[in-house]
């Protein structure tokens, strides 16, 4: 027996060696970084801070916040938020879409001298003599003519190609140049000397300046692409004309930006932006509580935890985002094509208590289409009265459809994404209006993907869904969308006196006047229920640290996090 | 012996034809391609971006290229960042090897320790911590675990970090010694190793046991060989063959990567890209993940019945 004791005292010996050490090699860097955290605590909300006397020296003005793995780097060829939010930390194009200080958006020249002169369908540009490229040449206007040729390229394959093509940037021959009928050379820009620039539009379009803000008109270097081919964004070879420069890039993992030493507009504060590519939001919530990240996003139910956290409550940042959410009605089905069932189904919800019942009320309820923020927004007022939560009116609804407390009427599919969120959505709506209805729906989940293919093809009866702005006009919302035969009118809303609308907002000659046709066009699809049932505009939910300043969140506008539009502007803090 | 090798070897070729034909069939029988969105892309941009990846291409004419590309080595263009499959494969799976092999020694070193205690020390103090701790172990989910010590361990008592690897990320790197930061791979390989190593635990414990009750061994005490030498030489060698029939599936499962934990400490990993390749219809990533998982796990298979053979002169391969 004393033999075996002995045994026992080597291995638990080896076990107690084997955890110590495994606890000091993590145990080195421990204090700082909650010191970090723990300061992190004391400041103020970021969207109150201003640049000023208050900055970090220089040495400390480094950054890890959190984004998802952006697909390109390459302007031309974007389609996702997180793409498009680095890409503004690293090009500029002729204008830049801004906060206003009250919240809405305004327009900056920034590659341009200022607004255009135009002269019936033809814009002429003065470029910024200022604007340089990364190595050093001069911004000319053959760079912008090669950004919006490359855009109209059929072999780039751009996905946002049609802001410049037909019914938005009207940019001649952009879609006769994607469909391949002439060659891109056909395509209205051309360089008139290397600081004006001529664009040729098929008619005159109000929202001009935005498109030309958007990605999609951003300049490009022929001589780089040409050079490096696919390889062009690679660290060593991009050459850009944004305030940051692409210093090193390790896929899956991180991006790291440091200032563009050429960069004209003002001087960024930051000496180094490292971009984790983190999906997991739960993830980023705990590495942003150790310090390791000074921004994220997280989950919209994350928000009342962290809120009643001392160390995080003051950097819990909820923006209202550019993006509505809705029930999407198939209005071919015979069943939901009777307006009544419609109005029933809208009626019987109450959008306040679903939020705060599945979202801890972060969203704001709605029963509009155009989202705050906009120019032209109408807010609930007018339509609370018409499709508003009312239980006698949504019973009256359905009986005037035939389906007195919903007898007759066949149980309903509703296809949603598979997530936490999503099931507690359906799970709500779904007792919701049973209790309320006697309606039964017959909840489907799916992924993603498979829930986007559906709705492409139509197969759908009720589809969570609703729109994100691609631009911050009013027109972007609506487009498309509820037109007969409109690229995104998957509920197949064809209505005369909403096609009547729309073309009233083509003809109209005035800013005023295009933006009151949009907000009949608004007006007609939620009354009448074509298509959709707005239920709530979303918002988007961050941790900032209040150590970083200048950070200045504008839902319609921020990709990927909070003031990402104007990244030059954010400092980190004295501590 | 060699014979044995060399047809085990070219078994690995029609596996991995058969892996792949399924694999091909069964993405493409999933609805929603890659440039499926809710905002459908005009069908110019749909037809432009399918030419890029030859994804415009008939099934069948897609198969045979798909086919004849690898046996060229070319595993095609990721849809999702427009990377070299294969460079993207190399990259993830340097890093999950990397955290499955260092779990791995984890789980032997603990699983061991901790069975041949418990089993020394039969129906003592030092066995039921041993089993409370293998049944702990086999029961707490590793996504349980993982958020927990997370938890604790980073946000709480701040002694280690959460944020990606803490190996080198390149084969490049594998000298530089700023590419090591233990504080990252700690809290990751624990939670990762837990379960395996309970199970180890276990089957060590039953084994030890059993090889204490043969009568070789009272010979050998009786002998009076010193208790070290019974217990290193007899007792822990002869018990070591059910623990390598467990080591060896243990070992091709930890390497392929776990999702879970790549996913909670944000590990650029293989695992982590499988599932994220499966969920963006990142076609030729879903089949070059797939193919290395299969490789890897028939090379480990193989190995595991070459080294029976190695520790039990019993076993023979004709």
């Amino acid at each position: 027996m004393s033999v075996r004791s002995r045994w026992f005292l080597l291995f638990t010996g080896l076990l107690s060696a084997l955890l110590v050490i495994a606890a000091a090699c993590g145990g080195g860097t421990s204090s700082s970084d909650k010191t970090k955290t723990a300061s992190a605590g004391g400041g103020k909300t970021p969207a109150a801070t201003s640049a000023g006397g208050d900055q970090a020296p220089a040495d400390q003005q480094k950054i890890t916040i959190q984004f998802a793995e952006p697909q390109f780097y390459d302007p031309h060829k974007s389609n996702f938020e997180q793409d498009i939010g680095v890409e503004r930390m690293l090009f500029r194009g002729l204008y830049n879409l801004t906060d206003d200080g009250s919240g809405g958006v305004k327009v900056v020249a920034e590659g341009a001298a200022g607004d255009p002169t135009v002269n019936g369908n033809v814009l002429t540009i003065k470029l910024n003599p200022n604007a340089k490229w990364s190595d050093g040449q001069p911004v000319k206007a053959a760079d912008y003519v090669y950004g919006i040729q490359r855009e109209c390229d059929a072999t780039v394959a751009s996905p946002y190609q049609y802001v410049l093509g037909a019914g938005l940037g009207e940019v001649k021959n952009c879609d006769e140049a994607f469909n391949n009928k002439v060659p891109v050379t056909e395509v209205g820009v051309r360089a008139v000397d290397d600081t004006t620039l001529e664009i040729t539009l098929n008619k005159p379009v109000q929202t001009i300046k935005t498109i030309l803000a958007l990605w999609a008109a951003f300049p490009a270097r022929k001589d780089v692409i040409e050079k490096f081919g696919d390889n062009w964004t690679q660290p060593g070879n991009i050459v850009v004309n944004g305030p940051f420069t692409m210093k090193e890039l390790v896929p899956k993992d991180h991006v790291t930006l440091v200032p563009n030493p050429n960069w004209y507009g003002k001087k960024p504060a930051l000496q180094q932006i490292t971009i984790k590519f983190i999906d997991d939001l739960s993830a980023a919530y705990r590495q942003f509580q150790t310090g390791e990240l000074m921004a994220t996003q997280i989950n919209a139910t994350d928000v009342a935890t962290a809120k009643g956290d001392s160390t995080l409550k003051d950097a819990v940042t909820v923006v209202p985002s550019g993006r509505i959410t809705s029930v999407e009605v198939q209005m071919k089905d015979p069943v939901l094509s009777n307006f009544n069932v419609r109005l029933a189904l809208s009626r019987a919800v109450d959008r306040k208590a679903l939020v705060d019942a599945v979202y801890d009320g972060i969203h704001a309820p709605a029963t509009y289409w155009v989202v705050k923020g906009i120019k032209g927004f109408q807010g609930n007022e007018p339509f609370e009265g018409k499709i508003g939560f009312n239980l006698d009116a949504a019973k009256k609804a359905l009986a005037d459809a035939g389906y007195p407390n919903g007898q007759g009427l066949p149980t309903l599919k509703f296809t949603t994404r598979d997530s936490p969120q999503r099931r507690a959505e359906a799970e709500y709506l779904q007792k919701v209006w049973k209790d309320n209805l006697g309606v039964n729906i017959q909840p489907e989940f799916v992924d993603s993907k498979t829930r986007s293919a559906r709705f492409n093809s139509g197969d759908f009866q009720l589809f969570p869904g609703g729109w994100q702005l691609d631009y911050p006009d009013i027109e972007n919302p609506l487009k498309g969308l509820f037109d007969t035969g409109g690229g995104n009118n998957k509920y197949n809303c064809s209505d005369p006196e909403i096609d009547a609308a729309f073309q009233e907002a083509a003809n109209a000659t005035s800013d005023d006047a295009r933006i009151k046709a949009y907000q009949k066009v608004e007006t007609l699809v939620v009354t009448k229920l074509c298509g959709v049932i707005p239920l709530y505009q979303d918002s988007q939910t961050y941790l900032v640290s209040p150590k970083l300043g200048g950070v200045v969140p504008n839902g319609t506008i921020d990709a990927g996090l909070p003031g990402t539009y104007a990244v030059e502007n954010w400092f980190v803090k004295k501590s | 012996m060699t014979a044995y090798v060399i047809r085990r070897v070219l078994w690995v070729i029609p596996v991995l034809w058969a892996v792949a034909t399924i694999t091909f069939l069964l993405m493409h029988a999933v609805p929603g391609g890659p440039f499926t969105q809710d905002k459908s892309l005009p069908p110019a941009v749909n037809e432009a971006l399918e030419r890029r990846y030859h994804f415009d291409e008939p099934l069948w004419q897609q198969y045979g290229h798909y086919l004849i590309n690898l046996t060229k080595g070319d595993l095609g263009l990721s849809v999702s960042n427009n990377q070299e499959v294969s460079e993207v494969v190399r990259r993830t799976f340097f890093v999950t090897a990397q955290l499955g092999l260092l779990s791995l020694l984890v789980a032997v070193i603990v699983g061991m320790t901790l069975g041949t205690v418990a089993a020394l020390n039969h129906n003592g103090p030092f066995d039921y911590i041993g089993v409370g701790f293998a049944t702990i172990g086999a029961s707490v989910p590793n996504f349980i675990l993982g958020a927990f010590i997370s938890i604790v361990f980073a946000v709480q008592l701040g002694w280690f970090k959460l944020q990606g690897w803490g190996g080198p990320l390149e084969w490049g790197d594998v000298f530089d010694t700023g590419a090591y930061h233990w504080d990252k791979v700690v809290l990751p390989v624990v939670a990762l190793s837990a379960l395996p190593a309970s199970y180890i635990a276990r089957v060590t414990r039953a084994s030890v046991l059993e090889v204490l009750n043969q009568d070789y061994i009272r010979t050998a005490r009786a002998k009076g060989l010193r208790e070290t030498t019974v217990v290193l030489r007899h007792t822990i060698k002869n018990a070591l063959i059910p623990v390598l029939t467990v080591v060896g599936p243990l070992a091709a499962a930890l390497v392929t990567g776990s999702f879970i934990i790549e996913r909670m400490f944000s590990i650029p990993g293989l695992g982590l890209e499988t599932i994220r390749a499966v969920l963006a219809r990142d076609y030729n990533t879903i089949m070059g993940t797939t193919l290395v998982f299969t490789l890897v796990i028939s090379i480990a298979n193989l190995l595991v019945d070459l080294a029976y053979a190695a520790v039990d002169p019993r076993i023979r391969y004709r």
